[in-house]
């Protein structure tokens, strides 16, 4: 871990930041201390998200992770730093500790009514690979662009985390006809990251080059969040042939670094036509 | 004056009297990439060093840009210019004296890949400890700047973030091919290299893929003991 900085104005670059970090730098224990009592939501918060990041091993983490999940009520929005927010970080935190006994217990949240928890749940059974969570997301965007991917009266979040839940089942990679069925439509949405998202998804699942031609287009995007999206996706596949649109997109060095890591450690299957130290190369001159 | 001053002058004004983020950019690229000519422009560096203070990272991009073009006439500016209140302002002359290369940014350098917040800070200090230009030294000043710039790059293998491991290794490997290496420093930069390309000892697979890389660039130019005893 880099020291933490000197000055409380500190500045971070972009690209930088740790968004939830903003924290005292403590021990594993201390974590695991923190996430056992109860008093102190606020502390529960941070150990939670502390655990994931520093990938514990500690044989204790997971069972206390599960326990921070299972805490959560219903929410209440008058509520400071309520359960559901550390449950949010628990269910987080669980999908990079990559053990697969958490799997059942984030299946049951992503049923949960707190659309925040359902879309932690999606990712972390993305990262797990967890193929018993496939039926269960295709069944919660079945209803497609106009139901799933509506937005809600109140606010201007979808009816389902439409982008976590579309990537996760492009990370878990069950292939099926149907699953590609369920995805396609969302290719189409309104929002250019949900359309990022399928299109990630499908390019994972088929590695058809069609699902390449619009995250690439969507690099040159008015939006910079849009741009730094499309960027992840084509990193996350591995898409080499995206190589030089990647290099050209006008975004953060520190993404694009990001995105070419992607290029080089998920896209070997791609090293004939575009050799590994080509992708090196690239990322030298971002440095 | 010259036409070249006076444009420079105008967009000097151009920076100074910009109303919006955009329009700072659009005046910092023009200046920075003006053709300065013989006349190493005071003013046009001291604006430069400015905007890095603005908290504007697209016309930072493009001061930093222009610094490194202008080249070691802009070091002492930018050293003058360190201002420990303003991080910002200070990861973005990182990154200007990392592009340069002038010894005189050492000290900063160091300091940044040893203990700066921000990955891509020490990321660019990284890049810059490798490539750093010994020509304007005397010879026996050679070895005690290499020495300095490897025992920072060595150290910097323990970095907690990946990017920074991967521009150690692009800096060591710069080092051993341009700053003529001793046998016994040759033989600690293939050993780091080697170490940050074991899976054992280096969980991310493009760190590992590029030291690799690095290790096997520099095998073949071991210094034989002719070219060592020819050195100070």
């Amino acid at each position: 871990m880099p020291p933490a900085p000197s000055s409380p104005a500190a500045q971070p670059l972009p690209g930088d930041g740790d968004a939830d970090g903003s924290g005292d730098p403590i021990s594993e224990s201390e974590a695991l201390a923190r996430l056992r009592q109860s008093d102190d939501q606020s502390h529960q918060y941070y150990a939670a998200w502390w655990l994931g990041r520093n990938r514990s091993r500690h044989p204790e983490a997971v069972p206390l992770l599960l326990a921070a999940l299972r805490q959560r009520r219903p929410r209440d929005p008058l509520a400071g730093v309520e359960e559901n927010a550390v449950a949010r970080n628990a269910a987080r935190a669980l999908g990079k500790l990559g053990d697969s006994g958490a799997i059942a217990e984030l299946l049951a949240a992503l049923d949960d009514e707190d659309d925040g928890l359902r879309e932690a749940a999606a990712r972390s059974l993305g990262e797990l690979g967890a193929t018993e969570a496939v039926a269960l997301l295709q069944r919660r965007l079945a209803s497609g662009p106009a139901g799933a991917g509506a937005t809600r009266p109140d606010s201007p979040r979808l009816q389902e985390p439409c982008e976590a839940m579309l990537e996760a089942l492009g990370a878990i990679g069950v292939a099926g006809s149907d699953v590609i069925a369920v995805i396609e439509p969302f290719t189409g949405h309104e929002r250019p990251l949900i359309r990022s998202a399928a299109c990630r998804a499908l390019l994972q699942l088929s590695g058809e080059p069609r699902w390449a031609d619009p995250l690439v287009q969507l690099l040159d995007h008015p939006q910079l969040q849009v741009r730094r999206a499309a960027l992840m996706d084509l990193g996350a596949v591995g898409w080499r042939p995206a190589l030089e649109p990647i290099c050209r997109t006008l975004a953060e060095n520190s993404l694009k670094l990001i995105a070419l890591r992607g290029l080089v450690e998920q896209g070997e299957h791609h090293g004939a036509t575009i050799p590994t130290e080509a992708v090196l190369s690239a990322m030298d001159s971002l440095l | 004056m010259s036409v070249e001053m006076s444009t420079i002058s105008e967009h000097i004004r151009a920076v100074q009297q910009a109303g919006s983020s955009q329009a700072m950019l659009t005046a910092t690229s023009a200046l920075a990439s003006c053709d300065h000519g013989e006349s190493a422009n005071g003013e046009a560096i001291a604006c430069l060093v400015e905007v890095l203070g603005f908290n504007n990272p697209g016309a930072a991009v493009a001061a930093v840009d222009g610094l490194i073009r202008l080249g070691p006439v802009a070091v002492q500016p930018i050293l003058d210019s360190l201002d420990p209140r303003n991080y910002g302002a200070r990861a973005w002359a990182v990154r200007a004296l990392a592009g340069i290369g002038d010894v005189r940014g050492l000290e900063l350098l160091e300091e940044a890949l040893a203990s700066d917040v921000g990955p891509s800070v020490r990321r660019a200090a990284a890049c810059g400890l490798g490539s750093l230009q010994l020509q304007a030294l005397a010879p026996q000043q050679h070895a005690a700047v290499r020495q300095r710039a490897l025992a920072a790059l060595l150290a910097g293998c323990r970095d907690g973030e990946w990017v920074v491991r991967y521009a150690v290794s692009v800096g060591l490997e710069s080092l051993g091919l341009r700053l003529a290496p001793q046998p016994q420093e040759h033989e600690q930069l293939l050993a780091a290299l080697a170490a940050l390309g074991q899976p054992e000892l280096e969980d991310t697979m493009v760190v590992r893929l590029r030291a690799r890389l690095a290790h096997q660039r520099l095998l073949p130019m071991a210094p034989t003991e002719a070219q060592a005893e020819a050195q100070p």
